[in-house]
């Protein structure tokens, strides 16, 4: 495991890392005991906690990892109001891109999952939106320029 | 589990791991790409080239990285390859005029849509390759179920390397198919990569990539 500076998280992406670390905590415990956990149920989408029923070496490997992210991570706080108009970590960015709208949201790289709209702030697009307001238009290029407008910022 | 019997189990993985070999990508099929790339060799240039990465990055367990990056597509055995247009592409990818239609745009799914998909998609891969390495003794078949959640779930500095490498091998194939054929929507692909890499190793790979291919 590397050691990193800072892990940027949203309030909701570190109560999940806590609950998961809770819940790892508990199943390694009841797993040195020799019981059996019982069928752990969640609505929660996150397939981790679908197959808790992990050998101890798993368990081990990544509640270091988690306790490693916890250690470092900073939350991510909404911005003053007068910062508000700016993109930031944990905006939530409208944009327009070769005629598509699109929406992201600037996240630290743990959270990140494009796939589901969540850029990070360290990707070249995440990184270019940064300090943007609506209206900027920001070209992101690679060669090949790509032309992002920024229609509305908004912080939850 | 006896010599013999783990011997047999282990050649019995390599029979259903060799399909591989001859599994053509469906998203280069979609593009018609003639003899597109299969899935074993998508993964022997992706473990090459996070080998030399890795060797860029402090820290990072390159053993652990080469395993990973070998086995993160071993589930395409028993299941297919899913490519980020489905399920909109149809099964038969010869209706050309629906694929390329779907080709067009870069596909815009609702973020319920996004998560059923992510969901599903994980659920099939992960029977799949617990179907695949039943057999295995335990140790491996633990290591190997093990290493594929973390490069699934991103649960490791290593997994999130890894999910990175496989796109950034997908690209430069992309890429380079693009070069030959021009049937690859480059633009698309470039905005995708801008928005999905955001390790710094990556991330100078990626743009050297471009200056070189696009340029």
């Amino acid at each position: 495991m590397t050691e990193r500076k800072k892990f940027y998280l949203t309030k909701k992406g570190l109560e999940g890392f806590k609950k998961q670390y809770q819940f790892l905590k508990s199943i390694r415990a009841a797993k040195i005991k020799g019981e059996v956990p019982k069928i752990w149920e969640s609505e929660d989408l996150n397939p981790e906690y679908l197959s808790f029923q992990e050998d101890l070496n798993f368990i081990e490997t990544r509640l270091a990892e988690l306790e490693n992210i916890l250690k470092n991570s900073e939350l991510i706080k909404p911005p003053p109001e007068e910062k508000a108009r700016f993109v930031d970590l944990g905006a939530t960015v409208t944009i327009q891109v070769d005629g598509d709208k699109d929406e992201f949201t600037i996240v630290g790289t743990l959270e990140a999952n494009p796939a589901l709209g969540k850029i990070s702030n360290e990707s070249p697009v995440g990184g270019a939106l940064l300090g943007h307001k609506i209206g900027d238009e920001v070209v992101v290029s690679s060669p090949i320029k790509v032309t992002y407008k920024i229609k509305k910022i908004k912080y939850i | 589990m006896e010599e013999k019997k783990e011997l047999d189990e282990i050649i019995n993985f390599l029979i259903q791991v060799g399909k591989l070999k001859e599994r053509k990508r469906r998203g280069w099929l979609a593009h018609k790409i003639k003899n597109p790339e299969t899935t074993a060799s998508h993964i022997f240039r992706a473990t090459l080239l996070a080998w030399v990465l890795a060797r860029k990055k402090k820290g990072l367990n390159i053993e652990k990285v080469l395993k990973m990056t070998l086995i993160h597509d071993l589930c395409e055995v028993h299941t297919k390859d899913e490519t980020p247009y489905d399920p909109l592409l149809p099964d038969n990818l010869q209706d050309r005029e629906k694929v390329e239609k779907v080709l067009d745009k870069w596909p815009n799914f609702t973020l319920k849509q996004k998560r059923e998909k992510i969901f599903k998609k994980y659920k099939r891969e992960f029977r799949s390759l617990k179907k695949l390495v039943s057999g295995l003794p335990q140790d491996l078949k633990e290591e190997i179920i093990n290493l594929w959640r973390e490069f699934e779930n991103g649960l490791s500095e290593e997994g999130r390397f890894v999910k990175q490498i496989d796109k950034a091998e997908n690209y430069l194939q992309g890429m380079e198919y693009w070069k030959r054929y021009g049937k690859i929507r480059q633009k698309l692909w470039a905005r995708w990569a801008k928005e999905i890499f955001d390790d710094s190793v990556i991330v100078k790979f990626f743009r050297a990539l471009d200056d070189k291919l696009i340029k």
